[in-house]
C-alpha cells in the first residue's frame, strides 16, 4: 500500500527534467494544474496527454510509474465517475434503467471529471518523482522567501519539512524494531476487534514517541552546537540559478497553453 | 530437547526484484544447558539468526525446530515463542508502561497467567536482575538510569520464564559497572539451567562466559567449537575482521617473544601462567 503512493516518491535517474531548477518545476506544476482546469472540452485533454507523454519521455520516468500513482485513488475515481454519471443534470437521455436515467451530459461530465483527476495526479507526481525532497524544500523556501516580509516563516517551514522527510525512513525502521520486540513479549498486533487492536498499539506508540522526542532533542542539540540560529544570514552551498533549460521548459508550457486554447475553439463535441 | 536449525536460509526482499541473502543454509543444533556465543562481523547475519529462533522471522527455506516441533507451524507458534525469550539490542527502548512492575508484567500477561502468578514472576524476575521491588517497582521506567532500564527490559523477558534466552549484544552501550552486573546475571541464569544464546562483539565477554562459540560470516556458519578451540586460532579470527580476547592476544605476544606459556584466553588463566613463570624464573635466579 505505502509503495503504491507515487506522490512524494523520488525516482532516481538523471534526466533534463531532473536537472531543472526546483523553483521552475514548482511554478510549472502550478501552471500545469491551471492548464488542466482550463479544459472545458474533452478534446482539449489531448494536448495535455501528449504533453505528459513528452515529459515522461524527457524525464525517463516510465508511464507505468505515473499510472501507479492512480491506484491509491481508484475508489475516489470510481465514485466521481458513478456519481456524475447517474446524478448529472441534462436533457438528452441516453438510456433508462427503471427510474435511473443516464443522460448524455452526465456521462460527459463523468468522463470529464475523472480525466481531470487522473491527469492532475499523474502530472503533479512528476514534480516529486524528479526532485529529491531536500531540493524541493530548498525551492519552496526560495519561492516563499518574499513572504518573509509579512512574517511568513519560510526558512523554518522548509527546514521542518526537510527534517520530517529525513526522519520518515528512520521512524519506520524504529517502529519495525519495536513491533518485533513487543511481539517477542507476546504482543499481538494483528488480531482482535478494533478496540483491542487500538489498545495493542500502545506498547508500540509509547516507545516510538519517546524515541522520536529523544531524536528531536539530540538533533536540536547537534544543530545548535554547529551554530544553527535560524535562516537569518544563512548562505547556501548550492545557490539556485535559472538556466537555459528552465526557459525551454517554460516555453514548452506556453506551447501547451496555446494548444489547449486553440483546441477549445474548434466547435465540435459538447 | 534442543533447538534445531535445518538448512535455514533467509533472503531479504529489496526494492525491485533483487534480494540479499542474510542466512545461507544454516544447519545447527543448540543443546540444552549451553551458553552459546554467536560472534561475527556486523552484517554477518547474527541478529537475523536470533530472530529466527523465536519465529519473528520466517526462513525463506528450511525449518527451525524446538523439541522437534516446527516453530513456524501456526498451531505451535504462540506456545513455542514463549519458550524462547528474545532480548533485542538496546531493549530499554521498548519500555512503555507507567511503572517498572507493570512493564515487566506485560509478557506474562500476554501469556494469560493468573494475577498471583504474574505478581510472583515479576518479583522473582526483579530479584534475578538485582532490582529492588520496594524502591524501583512503582517508579516510572523512564526515571531510571540506562543500566537499570536495561535490567528492567531483561526482567520483562525473564518473567516469561523462557527455557532459551537469546541476548542480542546485551552489554552494548553500558558503562563498565553496569556491564559487569549484567554479565554476572547472565552467568547466574546459565548456572541455574537456562540455555543462553548470546550475540556479542566483546570477545572478552565471550571468553569469560561461553561454553561454545559459533562464528558467522556473510550469512554462513563458518566455525563452531569450544572457546579454547576458537580462540587458539588468532589468525583465523583476525582474517574475519574479528577481535580476539585480550588475554589471548597477550598470550600470543608472550609466546612470540619466546616465553614458554600455555595457550589461554581467560584473564584469570593468563594471570596464573604469568605468576608461575615469574616464580620459576625467581627460583632459577635463586639457584
Amino acid at each position: 500500500m505505502v509503495r503504491d503512493i507515487t506522490i512524494g516518491q523520488y525516482y532516481a535517474v538523471d534526466s533534463p527534467v531532473h536537472r531543472l531548477d526546483p523553483r521552475a518545476k514548482i511554478l510549472l506544476t502550478i501552471a500545469y494544474i491551471v492548464a488542466v482546469f482550463m479544459v472545458k472540452n474533452l478534446l482539449a485533454y489531448l494536448p495535455i496527454v501528449a504533453f505528459l507523454l513528452f515529459v515522461s519521455n524527457k524525464s525517463r520516468i516510465p508511464i507505468k510509474m505515473l499510472l501507479r500513482g492512480i491506484k491509491p485513488i481508484r475508489i475516489l475515481l470510481l465514485f466521481t465517475f458513478v456519481l456524475n454519471m447517474f446524478f448529472g443534470a441534462g436533457e438528452r437521455v441516453l438510456f433508462e434503467i427503471g427510474s435511473v436515467q443516464i443522460k448524455y451530459e452526465g456521462l460527459m461530465n463523468a468522463v470529464h471529471f475523472t480525466s481531470r483527476l487522473v491527469l492532475l495526479v499523474m502530472g503533479t507526481s512528476i514534480l516529486t518523482l524528479t526532485t529529491p525532497p531536500v531540493v524541493l524544500t530548498d525551492g519552496l523556501e526560495t519561492l516563499t522567501s518574499p513572504l518573509k516580509k509579512i512574517g511568513f516563516p519560510s526558512h523554518e517551514m522548509a527546514m521542518m519539512m526537510t527534517i520530517a522527510l529525513r526522519f520518515i525512513p528512520t521512524l519506520i525502521e524504529e517502529a519495525d524494531k519495536i513491533m518485533k520486540a513487543q511481539t517477542a513479549r507476546g504482543a499481538d498486533f494483528s488480531s482482535g476487534n478494533l478496540r483491542q487492536r487500538a489498545k495493542a498499539m500502545v506498547p508500540l506508540l509509547v516507545p516510538l514517541f519517546i524515541s522520536a522526542f529523544r531524536r528531536a532533542g539530540d538533533l536540536a542539540m547537534a544543530m545548535e552546537s554547529r551554530c544553527y540560529h535560524g535562516g537569518e544570514g544563512r548562505t547556501r552551498l548550492h545557490v539556485l540559478k535559472f538556466k537555459k533549460a528552465d526557459m525551454y521548459a517554460a516555453l514548452s508550457f506556453a506551447v501547451l497553453f496555446a494548444l489547449i486554447i486553440i483546441v477549445q475553439k474548434i466547435p465540435i463535441l459538447l | 530437547m534442543p533447538v534445531e536449525l535445518k538448512q535455514v536460509s533467509h533472503r531479504y526482499q529489496e526494492q525491485g526484484d533483487g534480494s540479499t541473502v542474510a542466512l545461507d543454509n544454516i544447519n545447527f543444533t543448540i543443546e540444552d544447558g549451553e551458553l552459546l556465543a554467536l560472534i561475527g562481523h556486523t552484517g554477518s547475519g547474527k541478529s537475523t539468526l536470533a530472530q529466527h529462533l523465536n519465529g519473528l522471522l520466517k526462513p525463506s527455506s528450511g525449518e527451525v525446530l524446538i523439541d522437534g516441533k516446527d516453530i513456524n507451524n501456526p498451531e505451535n507458534k504462540k506456545e513455542l515463542r514463549f519458550q524462547v525469550g528474545l532480548v533485542f539490542q538496546y531493549p530499554e527502548y521498548q519500555l512503555f508502561e507507567e511503572t517498572v512492575k507493570k512493564d515487566i508484567a506485560f509478557g506474562p500477561k500476554n501469556m494469560g497467567l493468573s494475577e498471583e502468578e504474574i505478581e510472583t514472576r515479576v518479583l522473582k524476575a526483579m530479584e534475578i536482575v538485582g532490582l529492588d521491588p520496594e524502591k524501583t517497582g512503582e517508579k516510572s521506567p523512564f526515571e531510571l538510569s540506562g543500566g537499570q532500564m536495561r535490567r528492567v527490559a531483561l526482567a520483562g523477558i525473564l518473567a516469561m520464564k523462557p527455557r532459551f534466552l537469546v541476548l542480542d549484544e546485551p552489554t552494548a552501550g553500558l558503562d563498565p559497572r553496569a556491564r559487569k552486573f549484567l554479565l554476572q546475571d547472565i552467568k547466574r541464569l546459565h548456572e541455574e539451567g537456562t540455555t543462553i544464546i548470546m550475540i556479542s562483539h566483546s570477545m572478552d565477554d565471550v571468553a569469560e562466559l561461553a561454553t561454545r562459540v559459533a562464528v558467522m560470516q556473510k550469512g554462513r556458519l563458518v566455525k563452531s567449537g569450544t572457546p579454547k578451540e576458537i580462540f587458539s586460532h588468532n589468525e583465523f579470527l583476525k582474517e574475519l575482521g574479528l577481535d580476539v580476547p585480550q588475554a589471548s592476544e597477550l598470550c600470543f605476544e608472550l609466546q612470540n617473544s619466546g616465553l614458554n606459556i600455555k595457550d589461554c584466553y581467560m584473564l584469570d588463566d593468563i594471570a596464573d601462567e604469568i605468576e608461575r613463570i615469574i616464580k620459576e624464573g625467581g627460583e632459577k635466579h635463586g639457584a
